[in-house]
């Protein structure tokens, strides 16, 4: 690089280039590589329910795959991809406005609310919102009755429930944030001089956001469409939830083949068809948008005339407006406050659509009624356990906050400043102190046991903080490593690896949980590996340990790409001068590259831990007694009653969670990042 | 006699049930006093100890305590909250974890993938499943000196042909399938499972439940046809194929096998359902501000299945003494009797009878939980034949179809 002088390195790397990388390749090799192989073999097998793995092998056959083309099965894959595609492009008509609002209209402070307003909803457990759908949409429910009494229903009331629907409204809704965040990053990184030089030369507001800003957000609408439409094909939870027999979606039918119906070689030759439909799909959507601009130009001389005799005919009016004394340019500008308005009124609907939700799980936590979904006109504390009886809450509220105020003293102690600064309680004290308090309330207080000691919902919030802190700590150490590498010694393999990582992020999660499913009774038998996996080591069952491997793989494929975008911002001119200075490459590892690439990690691991400690997928298909966590064990919940108390659970997991994602904030901005920034690195651009 | 019953069901509803009479057979119905509902209520609490000596006192009530965790694995809301929870913990000494499984064959796949590690102390598969896991060792033998209270269960419910000699399974409880319907949407009377399937295709078409299971699916045609659904000639099945996929699944709107709460919540006007699941779906209609009234509840007919979901204690279990003494301390009468004023489902004591006029003078819907000798001879026990493959691949099927 530029600051090189020396002409030959001090040390030569005696290690070859990708040896940082390897544990990855491992870990990748083994959990994914060679169980998405073994489906693909089991799909051409044959059921056979006498054996204990239901596969028979002896008659190897593509009968499985010709069933899954029988019109039957082939209906539901059609009908997935059909919701699937409508509800990315739903998302993207949808967000568009609001990435746009947020990017360009509105100051520095707004845009980070907006922006945290769309990130907020999705910290509440994804299961728990989804099923919260139900409480509007019933056909006995309050909205239903109003409607009604307007007449905008049928005495039927709303009929949703139970079809595509409903699940089409809440894939759109689940998914809605993960478009709107690429799409603002897109935006946000747009040079405005680009948008004032078109407009400048003449170009009208449409004209400028069709030629200059949108394609410009080419690569954050593409992220945005994989973000989304990827995951809504393998989505399990909500078709289960909302979707009744009409709403079937394929991933549903493939866990269902797994497990119900212990089918196992068709549920292989359907995953496998799965994946092929995703990334057909992604190559026709790409082709079309390749095209697209291309067949358009051929008809750039007809367009350019239009616009010519469009912008003279516009220049004589101005010239006639003018020669009659009125302002030229009053019409521009209301039209520029009647969009911002709209735009601003947009963003707005888009948000409480966003909110509503989290504001009916936070309601029917108060339910006096036992069914969460039925709210019985009454409302309780009782699922709250003893937080609101008089003393409970007071000793709870003054532990909290004597904490804050300790934090207080000590930092300002510390740096020796005045007392009571208004910008200590925003940046690192209220929330580290709030998590803190939150945590020592929970050891010594009996407050966790009295709500959540029934039905195992303080087990399951425990197992899901041990499960996603195991899994972003193995993410962090993957992915950092292997980042690390993939920045600084490329080289022929890192094509190949970079193919692995896009393949786990591509591969749909009930594929992953299939594979990992039917791959650990497998490895069982492995000398120590299948003793981890079946007796556990330390204190931590077999089923956490499955729990770590599972929900890693998608994290580390996070943090990999997050390390990797932060190390190749930065040139190694400071890791050559610190070899140039005789540091050998541990040393220099450690003291250069491991403080720059430090934010990276911790905004990976804490990405990470959000995704892992809301995965419901992977997690449902390989949990044990004993590992079970929040979302499988309210996935189990869904299948007969839940009962309110879910919805403490899933409102003290968001306290948590909340808690976690604002040191996220915290600490990019002491990084002195924007809000921009902040929400690039959470959509991993 | 004195017990004194929990009162879950509050007062909003229970004043709004009160208003229908839930048993022909004249009980008086002063209020709703069934503990079909809560779990965790601070309402009065209820006493194990006063009150029974006269009929029961030829029950034993060996409490083995044990200690540690137990995990169950177990079909969705199957035991009262408070047994599971508080109770076991000051009774037994043991915190139970409990997890949900929705059929059978999840659960047979469960174990066996992760083949005697699962962790899993309890399982509780249906009878014809249990030679299958007893077969891949997915379940150990019991150890009957640590159940002294076996001899508490009436003895038509022990020695089933899929365990002559209760070496792997205890009865848990049993019941029975039929449906409830809207008689405000299903205006005709309907009696007969003949009757449920025609009104699923006309005028309850896309507004109809099915249980989520195979055998359960594939039954309700084989009794309305007048078949016994163990029935394997292939042309019966060719026929149920043929009639459930290319007919019925288009006016499917949900395979279900807890309808109650979306009962209340209105999605369905008619859904098949088992007894015990049924009898809440009163409660949770109240809850949701409906009238049961408009609700009624049909036992299947010409013939419905007697189905008796059990204990056993899974292969590899962590803890196998504290499942033994679970399943001792589930045949305590009067545990016994707190689960199924829970569940709704009959737990198999001897005696039921007096058993439940002493211990649950108040239970209400009782016609839901206890079947007259008429109807249990319509009953029929699923057998494990060749043709479950079958059916479950029918099942799968209708699933596919009905998502047209």
């Amino acid at each position: 690089m530029t600051a090189t002088v020396a002409p030959e390195k001090r040390w030569r790397p005696r290690a070859p280039r990708f040896a940082l990388a390897l544990p990855s390749m491992v870990w990748y090799t083994a959990f994914f590589i060679v169980p998405i192989a073994l489906v693909v073999v089991y799909s051409f097998g044959t059921k056979d329910t006498s054996k204990l793995v239901p596969v028979d092998f002896s008659n190897p056959s593509t009968r499985s795959y010709s069933e899954v083309f029988d019109e039957t099965f082939f209906v539901v894959f059609r009908s997935t991809v059909r919701i699937a595609i409508t509800a990315t492009l739903l998302c993207l008509l949808i967000g568009l406005p609001v990435a746009y609002f947020a990017a360009f209209k509105v100051s520095e402070k707004w845009r980070a609310i907006v922006l945290a307003a769309v990130v907020v909803p999705s910290f509440t457990s994804f299961l728990i919102r989804t099923v919260a759908w139900r409480i509007p949409l019933a056909p006995n429910g309050n909205l239903s009755k109003w409607m009604q009494d307007l007449g905008v229903v049928g005495e039927n009331g709303i009929q949703v429930l139970e079809t595509a629907a409903a699940v089409q409204l809440a894939i759109v809704y689940n998914y809605l944030g993960f478009m709107i965040l690429p799409l603002y990053v897109a935006f946000d990184r747009i040079d405005v001089r680009l948008r004032e030089a078109s407009k400048d030369l003449g170009a009208g507001r449409a004209s400028t956001f069709f030629s200059v800003t949108l394609p410009l957000a080419g690569p954050g609408i593409a992220a945005g469409v994989l973000l989304t439409f990827i995951p809504m094909c393998g989505d399990y939870v909500t078709a289960t939830v909302l979707g009744g027999a009409k709403g079937n979606m394929i991933g549903a039918m493939i866990a269902s083949q797994f497990s119900g119906a212990q089918n196992w070689p068709l549920g292989a030759a359907m995953a496998v068809l799965m994946i092929g439909a995703v990334l057909l799909t992604l190559v026709v959507g790409a082709a079309i948008v390749w095209l697209f601009p291309r067949l358009l130009g051929l008809f750039e001389p007809l367009i350019q005339q239009w616009r010519r005799s469009r912008a003279s005919s516009a220049a004589q009016s101005a010239a006639a407006t003018a020669a009659s004394g009125a302002e030229p340019s009053r019409r521009w500008s209301i039209a520029d406050g009647v969009l911002q308005r709209s735009l601003g009124v947009w963003t707005i609907l888009v948000l409480v659509f966003l909110f509503i939700p989290v504001g009916l799980v936070f309601l029917h936590s108060f339910n006096r009624g036992n069914s969460f979904t039925i709210f019985a006109n009454a409302v309780s504390t009782k699922w709250w356990g003893e937080l609101f009886d008089g003393a409970m809450f007071f000793t709870t509220v003054l532990r909290f906050a004597v904490f804050i105020g300790a934090a207080v003293i000590a930092k300002r102690l510390l740096t020796r400043r005045a007392l009571f600064g208004r910008a200590a309680y925003t940046v690192w004290i209220a929330p580290g102190a709030f998590a803190l308090a939150l945590v020592i309330n929970g050891l010594l207080t009996s407050w966790y046991a009295t709500i959540f000691d029934f039905a195992g919902v303080g087990d399951a919030i425990r197992n899901s903080f041990i499960a996603a802190f195991g899994a972003t700590v193995i993410a962090v150490a993957l992915g950092g490593t292997s980042g690390v590498a993939l920045a600084r010694r490329p080289g022929a393999w890192s094509n190949a690896f970079m193919v692995v990582v896009f393949l786990i992020l591509v591969t749909p999660e009930i594929m992953d949980a299939i594979a990992l499913a039917t791959w650990f009774p497998r490895i069982q038998d492995v000398a120590v590996i299948g003793h981890i996996f079946t007796e556990g080591w330390g204190p931590f069952n077999g089923g956490i340990n499955k729990l770590w491997v599972g929900q890693s793989l998608y994290a580390s494929a996070v943090v990999t790409l997050i390390v990797r975008a932060r190390l190749a911002g930065l040139d190694e001119s400071l890791e050559q001068a610190a070899a140039d200075l005789g540091a050998p490459p541990g040393r220099a590892f450690r003291q250069i590259t491991l403080p720059l690439i430090a934010s990276a990690m911790i905004a990976g691991g804490l990405l990470s831990f959000a995704l892992c400690l809301d995965n419901a997928v992977i997690s449902t298909l390989i949990s044990e007694a004993g590992s079970t966590t929040f979302p499988v064990a309210l996935l189990g919940a869904t299948r007969s009653t839940i009962k309110p108390f879910w919805g403490v659970g899933a409102i003290s997991l968001f306290v948590v969670t909340m808690a976690s994602l604002w040191f996220l904030v915290v600490i990019l901005r002491r990084g002195g990042a924007s809000a921009g920034n902040i929400a690039a690195t959470l959509t991993g651009n | 006699m004195a017990k004194q019953l929990r009162m879950l069901a509050p007062e909003a509803f229970r004043e709004h049930l009160s208003r229908r009479a839930f048993i022909t057979g004249g009980t008086a119905a002063a209020g709703f006093a069934v503990v079909l509902a809560a779990c965790g209520g601070s309402e009065e609490e209820s006493n194990g100890d006063s009150g029974s000596e006269a009929a029961s006192g030829d029950y034993s009530r060996v409490i083995n305590t044990s200690s540690g965790s137990l995990a169950m694995y177990t079909w969705g809301d199957y035991n009262d909250p408070e047994i599971v929870g508080a109770l076991a913990e000051s009774e037994l000494g043991v915190t139970m974890k409990v997890d949900y499984y929705p059929s059978n064959e999840d659960l047979i796949t469960k174990l066996a993938a992760s083949n005697g590690n699962s962790g899993f102390d309890i399982v509780v598969p249906t009878g014809p499943y249990v030679p299958q896991m007893i077969e891949k060792g997915l379940i150990q033998k019991l150890d009957m000196s640590k159940l002294p209270n076996f001899g508490n269960l009436d003895p038509a419910y022990v020695s089933q042909a899929w365990d002559p000699n209760n070496e792997y399974s205890v009865c848990k409880n049993w019941g029975s399938t039929g449906y409830f319907y809207n008689k405000t949407k299903i205006t005709r009377k309907m009696e007969t499972w003949q009757d449920f399937i025609d009104a699923c295709m006309n005028e309850g078409s896309g507004n109809c439940a099915m249980i989520d299971t195979a055998p359960n699916l594939c039954g309700m045609w084989y009794w309305a046809n007048g078949h016994n659904w163990n029935d394997q000639d292939p042309a019966k099945l060719d026929a149920c194929e043929k009639f459930l996929v290319d007919e019925f699944a288009q006016h499917i709107k949900a395979f279900d096998s807890y309808p109650s709460t979306k009962l209340a919540e209105g999605a369905y006007s008619l859904a098949m359902g088992w007894n015990g699941d049924l009898r809440q779906a009163y409660v949770r209609i109240a809850d949701a501000g409906g009238n049961p009234d408009e609700w009624v509840w049909v036992l299947g007919a010409p013939a419905t299945e007697l189905w008796m979901d059990n204990y056993c204690i899974a292969a590899g279990a962590p803890n196998p003494d504290a499942a033994h003494a679970w399943i001792n301390w589930e045949l305590v009468p009067e545990i016994s009797i707190k689960d199924l004023q829970y569940h709704g489902y009959n737990t198999g004591m001897k005696n039921m009878d007096t058993l439940v006029a002493e211990l649950a003078p108040d239970l209400e819907l009782g016609d839901m939980i206890f079947f007259s000798d008429e109807q249990v001879a319509t009953f029929q026990t699923q057998e494990i034949t060749p043709s479950l493959d079958r059916m479950v691949d029918i099942f799968n099927k209708v699933k596919a179809k009905a998502g047209a």
